[in-house]
Protein backbone atom coordinates (compact mmCIF):
# COMPACT_ATOMS: atom_id res chain seq x y z
CA UNK A 1 0.00 0.00 0.00
CA UNK A 2 2.66 2.37 0.68
CA UNK A 3 3.38 2.67 -2.79
CA UNK A 4 0.14 4.65 -3.42
CA UNK A 5 1.04 8.37 -3.08
CA UNK A 6 0.42 9.93 -0.52
CA UNK A 7 1.15 13.64 -1.46
CA UNK A 8 0.90 15.88 -4.20
CA UNK A 9 4.38 15.70 -5.24
CA UNK A 10 4.78 11.96 -5.39
CA UNK A 11 2.11 11.29 -7.47
CA UNK A 12 3.53 14.54 -9.48
CA UNK A 13 7.28 12.36 -9.82
CA UNK A 14 4.84 8.95 -10.33
CA UNK A 15 2.61 10.60 -13.02
CA UNK A 16 4.94 12.94 -15.04
CA UNK A 17 7.61 9.90 -16.75
CA UNK A 18 4.81 8.44 -18.85
CA UNK A 19 3.97 11.74 -21.24
CA UNK A 20 7.64 11.85 -20.98
CA UNK A 21 9.83 8.18 -21.17
CA UNK A 22 6.34 6.66 -22.01
CA UNK A 23 6.26 9.18 -25.55
CA UNK A 24 9.52 7.44 -26.46
CA UNK A 25 8.17 3.71 -26.40
CA UNK A 26 4.86 5.48 -28.22
CA UNK A 27 6.62 6.75 -30.77
CA UNK A 28 8.69 2.99 -30.96
CA UNK A 29 5.14 1.36 -31.50
CA UNK A 30 3.55 4.00 -33.91
CA UNK A 31 7.02 3.42 -35.87
CA UNK A 32 6.26 -0.29 -36.08
CA UNK A 33 2.99 0.16 -37.19
CA UNK A 34 3.63 2.50 -40.16
CA UNK A 35 6.39 0.63 -41.49
CA UNK A 36 4.34 -3.02 -41.07
CA UNK A 37 1.40 -1.00 -41.71
CA UNK A 38 -0.82 -2.71 -39.44
CA UNK A 39 -4.23 -1.32 -38.73
CA UNK A 40 -4.84 -2.64 -35.31
CA UNK A 41 -1.56 -1.40 -33.92
CA UNK A 42 -2.12 2.06 -35.28
CA UNK A 43 -5.70 2.15 -33.70
CA UNK A 44 -4.15 0.94 -30.09
CA UNK A 45 -1.50 3.10 -30.28
CA UNK A 46 -4.30 6.31 -30.98
CA UNK A 47 -5.73 4.95 -27.86
CA UNK A 48 -2.91 5.19 -25.74
CA UNK A 49 -1.81 8.57 -27.47
CA UNK A 50 -5.28 9.81 -26.09
CA UNK A 51 -4.83 8.41 -22.58
CA UNK A 52 -1.39 9.77 -22.71
CA UNK A 53 -2.91 13.27 -23.16
CA UNK A 54 -5.57 12.63 -20.75
CA UNK A 55 -2.62 12.29 -18.53
CA UNK A 56 -1.83 15.78 -19.11
CA UNK A 57 -4.59 16.83 -16.93
CA UNK A 58 -3.18 14.89 -13.58
CA UNK A 59 0.73 15.88 -14.47
CA UNK A 60 -0.35 19.39 -14.60
CA UNK A 61 -2.58 19.43 -11.61
CA UNK A 62 -0.13 17.35 -9.27
CA UNK A 63 2.82 19.59 -10.56
CA UNK A 64 1.02 22.24 -9.48
CA UNK A 65 0.27 21.54 -6.00
CA UNK A 66 3.95 20.38 -5.61
CA UNK A 67 5.02 23.48 -6.56
CA UNK A 68 3.01 25.13 -3.88
CA UNK A 69 4.56 22.87 -1.50
CA UNK A 70 8.13 23.16 -2.65
CA UNK A 71 8.32 26.53 -2.58
CA UNK A 72 8.47 26.61 1.38
CA UNK A 73 11.75 24.98 1.04
CA UNK A 74 14.67 27.08 1.49
CA UNK A 75 16.66 24.43 -0.59
CA UNK A 76 14.96 24.36 -4.06
CA UNK A 77 15.61 27.39 -6.51
CA UNK A 78 12.13 29.32 -7.56
CA UNK A 79 13.62 30.10 -10.84
CA UNK A 80 14.21 26.17 -12.04
CA UNK A 81 10.49 25.52 -10.63
CA UNK A 82 9.20 29.00 -13.03
CA UNK A 83 11.50 27.54 -15.68
CA UNK A 84 10.02 23.97 -15.22
CA UNK A 85 6.85 24.96 -15.30
CA UNK A 86 6.95 27.24 -18.22
CA UNK A 87 8.35 24.16 -20.07
CA UNK A 88 5.66 21.80 -19.00
CA UNK A 89 2.93 23.78 -19.63
CA UNK A 90 3.91 24.11 -22.95
CA UNK A 91 4.19 20.49 -23.42
CA UNK A 92 1.71 19.07 -21.47
CA UNK A 93 -0.37 21.61 -23.94
CA UNK A 94 1.19 19.61 -27.00
CA UNK A 95 0.25 15.93 -25.50
CA UNK A 96 -3.16 17.56 -24.98
CA UNK A 97 -3.42 18.14 -28.41
CA UNK A 98 -2.04 15.36 -29.73
CA UNK A 99 -4.10 13.04 -27.74
CA UNK A 100 -7.07 14.91 -28.96
CA UNK A 101 -6.52 14.64 -32.28
CA UNK A 102 -5.74 11.01 -32.13
CA UNK A 103 -9.13 10.79 -30.16
CA UNK A 104 -10.77 12.31 -32.73
CA UNK A 105 -9.22 10.67 -35.66
CA UNK A 106 -10.33 7.37 -34.13
CA UNK A 107 -13.87 9.36 -33.89
CA UNK A 108 -13.96 9.72 -37.24
CA UNK A 109 -13.20 6.80 -38.94
CA UNK A 110 -15.15 4.21 -36.35
CA UNK A 111 -16.67 2.48 -38.87
CA UNK A 112 -14.29 3.14 -41.97
CA UNK A 113 -11.65 0.20 -42.75
CA UNK A 114 -8.19 2.42 -43.18
CA UNK A 115 -7.43 5.27 -40.58
CA UNK A 116 -6.62 8.57 -42.76
CA UNK A 117 -2.60 8.96 -43.60
CA UNK A 118 -2.56 12.45 -42.99
CA UNK A 119 -4.06 12.45 -39.54
CA UNK A 120 -1.90 9.70 -38.19
CA UNK A 121 1.45 12.10 -39.63
CA UNK A 122 -0.20 15.03 -37.55
CA UNK A 123 -0.19 13.21 -34.63
CA UNK A 124 3.11 11.11 -35.49
CA UNK A 125 4.62 15.04 -36.07
CA UNK A 126 2.96 16.60 -32.28
CA UNK A 127 4.41 13.71 -31.17
CA UNK A 128 7.30 14.16 -31.99
CA UNK A 129 7.59 17.81 -31.44
CA UNK A 130 6.10 17.13 -27.57
CA UNK A 131 8.49 14.48 -26.78
CA UNK A 132 11.22 17.21 -27.79
CA UNK A 133 9.69 19.87 -25.31
CA UNK A 134 9.35 16.85 -22.70
CA UNK A 135 12.87 16.51 -22.70
CA UNK A 136 13.61 20.02 -21.39
CA UNK A 137 10.58 20.27 -18.91
CA UNK A 138 12.17 16.58 -17.32
CA UNK A 139 15.73 17.82 -17.62
CA UNK A 140 14.92 20.86 -15.61
CA UNK A 141 12.25 19.24 -13.29
CA UNK A 142 15.14 16.46 -12.24
CA UNK A 143 17.53 19.75 -11.22
CA UNK A 144 14.75 21.29 -8.61
CA UNK A 145 15.63 18.11 -6.51
CA UNK A 146 18.65 16.95 -7.27
CA UNK A 147 21.13 19.14 -5.79
CA UNK A 148 23.96 17.10 -6.08
CA UNK A 149 23.95 17.16 -9.67
CA UNK A 150 25.25 20.75 -9.18
CA UNK A 151 28.67 19.77 -7.07
CA UNK A 152 31.73 20.68 -8.11
CA UNK A 153 33.48 17.84 -10.21
CA UNK A 154 36.54 18.67 -9.05
CA UNK A 155 36.04 17.38 -5.42
CA UNK A 156 33.74 14.39 -6.40
CA UNK A 157 36.07 10.94 -7.16
CA UNK A 158 32.91 9.40 -8.89
CA UNK A 159 31.19 11.97 -11.05
CA UNK A 160 28.24 13.10 -10.61
CA UNK A 161 27.14 12.16 -14.31
CA UNK A 162 26.93 8.59 -13.31
CA UNK A 163 23.51 9.78 -11.19
CA UNK A 164 22.12 12.02 -13.92
CA UNK A 165 22.36 9.21 -16.13
CA UNK A 166 20.91 6.65 -13.60
CA UNK A 167 18.39 9.18 -12.91
CA UNK A 168 17.01 9.59 -16.43
CA UNK A 169 18.29 5.58 -17.55
CA UNK A 170 15.76 3.62 -14.78
CA UNK A 171 12.43 4.96 -16.13
CA UNK A 172 13.42 3.18 -19.27
CA UNK A 173 12.82 -0.58 -18.40
CA UNK A 174 9.97 0.20 -15.98
CA UNK A 175 7.93 2.64 -18.15
CA UNK A 176 8.62 0.67 -20.65
CA UNK A 177 7.47 -2.45 -19.16
CA UNK A 178 4.10 -0.89 -18.12
CA UNK A 179 3.65 0.11 -22.62
CA UNK A 180 4.84 -3.48 -23.53
CA UNK A 181 2.21 -4.73 -21.24
CA UNK A 182 -0.61 -3.07 -22.39
CA UNK A 183 0.35 -3.95 -25.61
CA UNK A 184 1.42 -7.14 -25.04
CA UNK A 185 -2.21 -8.26 -23.45
CA UNK A 186 -3.99 -6.06 -26.24
CA UNK A 187 -2.07 -8.27 -28.55
CA UNK A 188 -3.08 -11.54 -26.88
CA UNK A 189 -6.55 -10.08 -26.94
CA UNK A 190 -6.33 -9.59 -30.54
CA UNK A 191 -4.43 -12.38 -31.60
CA UNK A 192 -2.29 -9.88 -33.62
CA UNK A 193 1.44 -11.17 -34.38
CA UNK A 194 2.92 -7.67 -35.36
CA UNK A 195 2.09 -6.70 -31.82
CA UNK A 196 2.91 -9.84 -29.99
CA UNK A 197 6.12 -9.29 -31.63
CA UNK A 198 6.61 -5.47 -31.02
CA UNK A 199 5.88 -6.10 -27.34
CA UNK A 200 8.16 -8.72 -27.13
CA UNK A 201 11.31 -6.64 -28.47
CA UNK A 202 10.58 -3.91 -26.35
CA UNK A 203 10.54 -6.87 -23.28
CA UNK A 204 14.25 -7.46 -24.31
CA UNK A 205 15.58 -3.90 -24.91
CA UNK A 206 14.07 -3.22 -21.53
CA UNK A 207 15.49 -6.23 -20.40
CA UNK A 208 18.92 -5.24 -22.06
CA UNK A 209 18.47 -1.28 -20.51
CA UNK A 210 18.28 -3.20 -17.22
CA UNK A 211 22.37 -3.99 -17.51
CA UNK A 212 23.36 -0.10 -18.06
CA UNK A 213 20.23 0.86 -15.15
CA UNK A 214 21.98 -1.47 -13.02
CA UNK A 215 25.50 -0.05 -13.15
CA UNK A 216 25.29 3.65 -13.03
CA UNK A 217 22.63 2.86 -9.84
CA UNK A 218 25.98 1.43 -8.27
CA UNK A 219 27.86 4.18 -9.31
CA UNK A 220 25.64 6.47 -8.41
CA UNK A 221 25.89 5.15 -4.58
CA UNK A 222 29.90 5.97 -4.60
CA UNK A 223 28.87 9.35 -6.42
CA UNK A 224 26.30 10.46 -3.46
CA UNK A 225 28.66 8.68 -0.81
CA UNK A 226 28.92 11.57 1.53
CA UNK A 227 26.53 13.63 0.05
CA UNK A 228 24.42 15.28 3.00
CA UNK A 229 20.51 14.22 3.11
CA UNK A 230 21.76 10.91 1.24
CA UNK A 231 21.22 7.54 3.87
CA UNK A 232 23.25 4.39 2.62
CA UNK A 233 20.83 2.26 4.23
CA UNK A 234 18.27 3.63 2.40
CA UNK A 235 20.90 3.13 -1.05
CA UNK A 236 21.09 -0.38 0.05
CA UNK A 237 17.14 -0.95 0.39
CA UNK A 238 17.08 -0.06 -3.36
CA UNK A 239 19.85 -1.97 -4.22
CA UNK A 240 19.00 -4.89 -2.68
CA UNK A 241 15.43 -4.41 -4.48
CA UNK A 242 17.10 -3.58 -8.37
CA UNK A 243 18.88 -7.17 -7.95
CA UNK A 244 15.84 -9.00 -7.99
CA UNK A 245 14.32 -6.28 -10.96
CA UNK A 246 17.66 -7.49 -12.49
CA UNK A 247 16.76 -11.06 -12.30
CA UNK A 248 13.26 -10.52 -13.16
CA UNK A 249 14.25 -8.41 -15.75
CA UNK A 250 16.92 -11.39 -17.44
CA UNK A 251 13.87 -14.06 -17.19
CA UNK A 252 11.48 -12.11 -18.80
CA UNK A 253 13.77 -10.81 -21.79
CA UNK A 254 15.89 -14.15 -22.27
CA UNK A 255 12.11 -15.95 -22.36
CA UNK A 256 10.51 -13.32 -25.22
CA UNK A 257 14.00 -13.31 -26.98
CA UNK A 258 13.83 -17.00 -27.40
CA UNK A 259 10.16 -16.45 -28.63
CA UNK A 260 11.25 -14.54 -30.89
CA UNK A 261 14.24 -16.34 -32.51
CA UNK A 262 11.63 -19.68 -32.49
CA UNK A 263 9.27 -17.78 -34.40
CA UNK A 264 11.64 -16.83 -36.65
CA UNK A 265 12.05 -20.23 -37.52
CA UNK A 266 8.50 -21.78 -37.19
CA UNK A 267 6.52 -19.03 -38.09
CA UNK A 268 4.55 -19.62 -35.27
CA UNK A 269 4.30 -18.71 -31.38
CA UNK A 270 3.71 -21.09 -28.54
CA UNK A 271 0.94 -20.08 -26.35
CA UNK A 272 2.28 -21.55 -23.43
CA UNK A 273 5.22 -19.65 -23.95
CA UNK A 274 3.81 -15.97 -24.68
CA UNK A 275 1.86 -16.42 -21.40
CA UNK A 276 5.05 -17.66 -19.53
CA UNK A 277 7.00 -13.86 -20.66
CA UNK A 278 3.20 -12.71 -19.36
CA UNK A 279 3.53 -13.80 -16.05
CA UNK A 280 7.44 -13.03 -15.53
CA UNK A 281 6.84 -9.76 -16.86
CA UNK A 282 3.88 -8.86 -14.54
CA UNK A 283 6.32 -10.07 -11.95
CA UNK A 284 9.00 -8.09 -12.76
CA UNK A 285 6.91 -5.24 -13.08
CA UNK A 286 5.61 -5.79 -9.64
CA UNK A 287 9.14 -5.75 -8.34
CA UNK A 288 10.31 -2.68 -10.59
CA UNK A 289 7.61 -1.01 -8.61
CA UNK A 290 8.68 -1.48 -5.32
CA UNK A 291 12.87 -0.66 -6.66
CA UNK A 292 11.16 2.72 -7.81
CA UNK A 293 9.75 3.68 -4.39
CA UNK A 294 12.66 2.58 -2.60
CA UNK A 295 14.86 4.72 -5.12
CA UNK A 296 12.62 8.01 -4.69
CA UNK A 297 13.19 7.20 -1.15
CA UNK A 298 16.79 8.35 -1.12
CA UNK A 299 16.74 11.65 -3.05
CA UNK A 300 12.79 12.79 -1.99
CA UNK A 301 12.62 14.09 1.25
CA UNK A 302 9.11 15.39 0.34
CA UNK A 303 7.37 12.18 -0.10
CA UNK A 304 8.39 10.94 3.34
CA UNK A 305 5.58 10.02 5.22
CA UNK A 306 5.84 8.41 9.04
CA UNK A 307 3.83 5.09 8.10
CA UNK A 308 6.91 4.47 5.71
CA UNK A 309 10.06 4.72 7.86
CA UNK A 310 13.09 4.71 6.17
CA UNK A 311 15.63 1.76 6.52
CA UNK A 312 18.76 2.74 9.05
CA UNK A 313 21.45 -0.02 8.91
CA UNK A 314 23.71 0.19 6.72
CA UNK A 315 24.99 -3.36 6.96
CA UNK A 316 21.87 -5.26 6.54
CA UNK A 317 20.31 -6.41 2.97
CA UNK A 318 21.24 -8.59 0.66
CA UNK A 319 23.64 -6.85 -1.12
CA UNK A 320 26.12 -6.01 1.51
CA UNK A 321 26.14 -9.72 2.37
CA UNK A 322 27.13 -10.54 -1.48
CA UNK A 323 29.82 -7.71 -1.12
CA UNK A 324 31.22 -9.28 1.76
CA UNK A 325 30.64 -13.23 0.42
CA UNK A 326 32.38 -12.08 -2.94
CA UNK A 327 35.40 -10.88 -1.43
CA UNK A 328 36.27 -14.28 -0.44
CA UNK A 329 39.00 -15.92 -2.99
CA UNK A 330 36.72 -18.84 -3.17
CA UNK A 331 33.98 -17.41 -3.96
CA UNK A 332 35.31 -14.79 -6.87
CA UNK A 333 37.69 -16.70 -9.11
CA UNK A 334 34.92 -19.44 -10.39
CA UNK A 335 32.44 -16.54 -11.31
CA UNK A 336 36.33 -14.81 -13.23
CA UNK A 337 36.34 -17.81 -15.31
CA UNK A 338 32.38 -18.14 -16.35
CA UNK A 339 33.04 -14.27 -17.38
CA UNK A 340 36.10 -15.39 -19.78
CA UNK A 341 33.63 -19.00 -20.73
CA UNK A 342 30.58 -16.30 -21.41
CA UNK A 343 32.50 -13.75 -23.88
CA UNK A 344 33.98 -16.95 -25.60
CA UNK A 345 30.57 -17.65 -26.31
CA UNK A 346 29.17 -14.18 -26.83
CA UNK A 347 32.00 -13.25 -29.14
CA UNK A 348 31.86 -16.62 -30.90
CA UNK A 349 28.68 -16.22 -31.82
CA UNK A 350 28.55 -12.48 -32.97
CA UNK A 351 31.46 -13.55 -34.70
CA UNK A 352 30.24 -16.44 -36.94
CA UNK A 353 26.67 -14.71 -37.77
CA UNK A 354 27.97 -11.10 -38.21
CA UNK A 355 31.04 -12.64 -40.66
CA UNK A 356 28.30 -14.72 -42.85
CA UNK A 357 26.16 -11.72 -42.99
CA UNK A 358 29.34 -10.00 -43.66
CA UNK A 359 29.44 -12.46 -46.62
CA UNK A 360 31.39 -15.02 -45.42
CA UNK A 361 30.35 -18.48 -46.15
CA UNK A 362 27.93 -17.74 -48.25
CA UNK A 363 27.22 -21.33 -48.74
CA UNK A 364 25.19 -21.45 -46.33
CA UNK A 365 21.67 -19.76 -45.82
CA UNK A 366 21.19 -17.05 -42.91
CA UNK A 367 18.81 -19.38 -41.00
CA UNK A 368 21.98 -21.89 -40.51
CA UNK A 369 23.91 -19.35 -38.67
CA UNK A 370 20.42 -17.87 -37.04
CA UNK A 371 20.11 -21.13 -34.98
CA UNK A 372 23.80 -20.98 -33.26
CA UNK A 373 22.58 -17.23 -31.59
CA UNK A 374 21.09 -19.06 -27.93
CA UNK A 375 24.61 -19.76 -27.36
CA UNK A 376 25.34 -15.96 -27.74
CA UNK A 377 22.73 -14.92 -25.75
CA UNK A 378 23.32 -17.49 -22.84
CA UNK A 379 26.46 -16.20 -22.80
CA UNK A 380 24.93 -12.93 -21.91
CA UNK A 381 23.00 -14.36 -19.17
CA UNK A 382 26.14 -15.93 -18.28
CA UNK A 383 28.10 -12.44 -17.73
CA UNK A 384 25.49 -10.33 -16.73
CA UNK A 385 25.18 -12.89 -13.67
CA UNK A 386 28.72 -13.25 -13.39
CA UNK A 387 29.91 -9.29 -13.94
CA UNK A 388 27.31 -8.28 -11.76
CA UNK A 389 29.12 -10.41 -8.88
CA UNK A 390 32.79 -9.08 -10.00
CA UNK A 391 31.08 -5.84 -9.46
CA UNK A 392 30.25 -6.67 -5.79
CA UNK A 393 33.49 -7.38 -5.21
CA UNK A 394 35.33 -4.14 -5.65
CA UNK A 395 32.73 -1.60 -7.01
CA UNK A 396 34.57 1.44 -6.43
CA UNK A 397 37.45 0.39 -8.01
CA UNK A 398 35.73 -1.30 -11.56
CA UNK A 399 33.23 2.20 -11.84
CA UNK A 400 35.65 4.70 -11.53
CA UNK A 401 38.43 2.91 -14.38
CA UNK A 402 38.00 5.23 -17.40
CA UNK A 403 36.83 1.99 -19.43
CA UNK A 404 34.10 0.65 -17.65
CA UNK A 405 31.77 3.61 -18.71
CA UNK A 406 32.19 2.61 -22.54
CA UNK A 407 32.20 -1.51 -21.60
CA UNK A 408 28.63 -0.66 -20.30
CA UNK A 409 27.63 1.74 -23.33
CA UNK A 410 29.02 -1.24 -26.01
CA UNK A 411 27.10 -4.27 -23.67
CA UNK A 412 24.17 -2.19 -24.62
CA UNK A 413 24.43 -1.23 -28.11
CA UNK A 414 25.72 -4.85 -28.82
CA UNK A 415 22.79 -6.63 -27.29
CA UNK A 416 20.21 -4.19 -29.31
CA UNK A 417 21.87 -4.66 -32.03
CA UNK A 418 21.96 -8.07 -32.23
CA UNK A 419 18.60 -8.12 -32.55
CA UNK A 420 18.58 -7.09 -35.81
CA UNK A 421 19.19 -10.78 -36.79
CA UNK A 422 15.66 -12.01 -35.34
CA UNK A 423 13.43 -9.41 -36.96
CA UNK A 424 14.88 -8.33 -40.30
CA UNK A 425 12.27 -9.67 -42.90
CA UNK A 426 15.22 -9.41 -45.68
CA UNK A 427 17.80 -10.87 -43.50
CA UNK A 428 15.66 -14.22 -42.78
CA UNK A 429 15.19 -15.29 -46.72
CA UNK A 430 19.24 -14.72 -47.57
CA UNK A 431 19.58 -18.08 -49.34
CA UNK A 432 22.72 -20.18 -49.56
CA UNK A 433 25.11 -18.06 -51.96
CA UNK A 434 23.08 -15.23 -51.72
CA UNK A 435 24.24 -11.73 -49.79
CA UNK A 436 23.08 -10.19 -47.35
CA UNK A 437 21.53 -6.44 -47.87
CA UNK A 438 23.97 -3.75 -46.85
CA UNK A 439 21.94 -2.62 -43.85
CA UNK A 440 22.45 -5.88 -42.18
CA UNK A 441 25.96 -5.78 -43.14
CA UNK A 442 26.04 -2.64 -41.12
CA UNK A 443 24.60 -3.98 -38.31
CA UNK A 444 27.14 -6.74 -38.58
CA UNK A 445 30.15 -4.73 -38.45
CA UNK A 446 28.68 -2.74 -35.47
CA UNK A 447 27.73 -6.09 -33.61
CA UNK A 448 30.94 -7.04 -34.27
CA UNK A 449 32.84 -3.88 -33.10
CA UNK A 450 30.92 -3.38 -30.22
CA UNK A 451 32.03 -6.97 -28.24
CA UNK A 452 35.36 -6.36 -29.87
CA UNK A 453 35.22 -3.14 -27.91
CA UNK A 454 33.35 -4.66 -24.42
CA UNK A 455 36.19 -7.98 -24.49
CA UNK A 456 39.05 -4.42 -24.73
CA UNK A 457 37.07 -1.85 -22.47
CA UNK A 458 36.83 -4.90 -19.60
CA UNK A 459 40.48 -6.36 -19.78
CA UNK A 460 42.05 -2.49 -20.09
CA UNK A 461 40.14 -1.72 -16.36
CA UNK A 462 42.84 -2.83 -14.38
CA UNK A 463 45.61 -0.81 -16.31
CA UNK A 464 44.01 2.53 -17.21
CA UNK B 1 38.74 -19.40 6.45
CA UNK B 2 41.43 -19.88 4.29
CA UNK B 3 41.22 -22.62 1.19
CA UNK B 4 43.58 -24.83 -0.04
CA UNK B 5 44.84 -24.46 -4.04
CA UNK B 6 43.03 -28.30 -4.44
CA UNK B 7 39.56 -26.52 -3.20
CA UNK B 8 39.79 -23.08 -5.30
CA UNK B 9 40.22 -25.58 -8.73
CA UNK B 10 37.84 -27.65 -7.62
CA UNK B 11 34.97 -24.87 -7.02
CA UNK B 12 36.18 -23.05 -10.69
CA UNK B 13 35.98 -26.89 -12.30
CA UNK B 14 32.56 -27.41 -10.78
CA UNK B 15 30.74 -23.92 -11.17
CA UNK B 16 31.92 -23.82 -14.76
CA UNK B 17 30.60 -27.51 -15.44
CA UNK B 18 27.31 -26.82 -14.10
CA UNK B 19 26.90 -23.42 -15.89
CA UNK B 20 28.20 -24.35 -19.46
CA UNK B 21 26.53 -27.71 -18.78
CA UNK B 22 22.68 -25.72 -18.51
CA UNK B 23 23.68 -23.32 -20.91
CA UNK B 24 24.54 -26.32 -23.64
CA UNK B 25 21.49 -28.01 -22.35
CA UNK B 26 19.29 -25.04 -23.13
CA UNK B 27 20.84 -24.75 -27.02
CA UNK B 28 20.11 -28.27 -27.12
CA UNK B 29 16.82 -28.14 -26.32
CA UNK B 30 15.89 -25.62 -28.37
CA UNK B 31 17.19 -26.71 -31.20
CA UNK B 32 15.85 -30.00 -31.11
CA UNK B 33 12.65 -28.23 -30.47
CA UNK B 34 12.81 -26.92 -34.21
CA UNK B 35 14.50 -29.96 -35.36
CA UNK B 36 11.16 -31.95 -34.55
CA UNK B 37 8.96 -29.49 -36.31
CA UNK B 38 11.10 -29.31 -38.95
CA UNK B 39 10.94 -32.97 -39.81
CA UNK B 40 6.84 -33.11 -39.35
CA UNK B 41 6.81 -30.67 -42.22
CA UNK B 42 4.22 -27.70 -43.21
CA UNK B 43 4.53 -25.96 -40.20
CA UNK B 44 8.13 -24.13 -40.87
CA UNK B 45 8.84 -21.04 -42.08
CA UNK B 46 10.99 -21.59 -44.57
CA UNK B 47 13.49 -18.92 -45.85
Amino acid sequence: MHLIPQSSSHFHLLVSIFPSIGLIFMLGFYATAFATDNEAMKRSCLVLFAILGLLAIPTYMSGDRSMAVLSQDPKISPDLMTTHFGWGITSLALLLLTGATALIELWRCRHAKRLSNDALHLVLGLAIVTLALMVITGEVGWEINHHELRLDPATQRTPQAWSHVHIILNHFPTVGFVFALVFYIAALVMNNVVMKRASLVVFVVCAILGVPTYVTGAASMWALTGVAGISRAAINAHRDMALWTLFGLAFTGVTAWIELWRFRHLGRFSNRALYLVLAFAIITLGVMAETGHRGGQINHPEIHVATDPLPTDPKAGLSPAIESLINHVIWFVPWQTVHFFGFSLIFGTALAVSLRVLGFWKSMPFSAVHRILPLGVFGVVMNVFSGMLILFADSSRYLNATTFAPKTALITIGAIAVLYFSLSERLWTVKAGEDAPMSAKWVAALVLLSWAGVIMGGRLIPYV
Amino acid sequence: MEYGNAAIIFMVIAVVACVLGLTFFGVYCLNKFVDQNTRKGGSVRQP
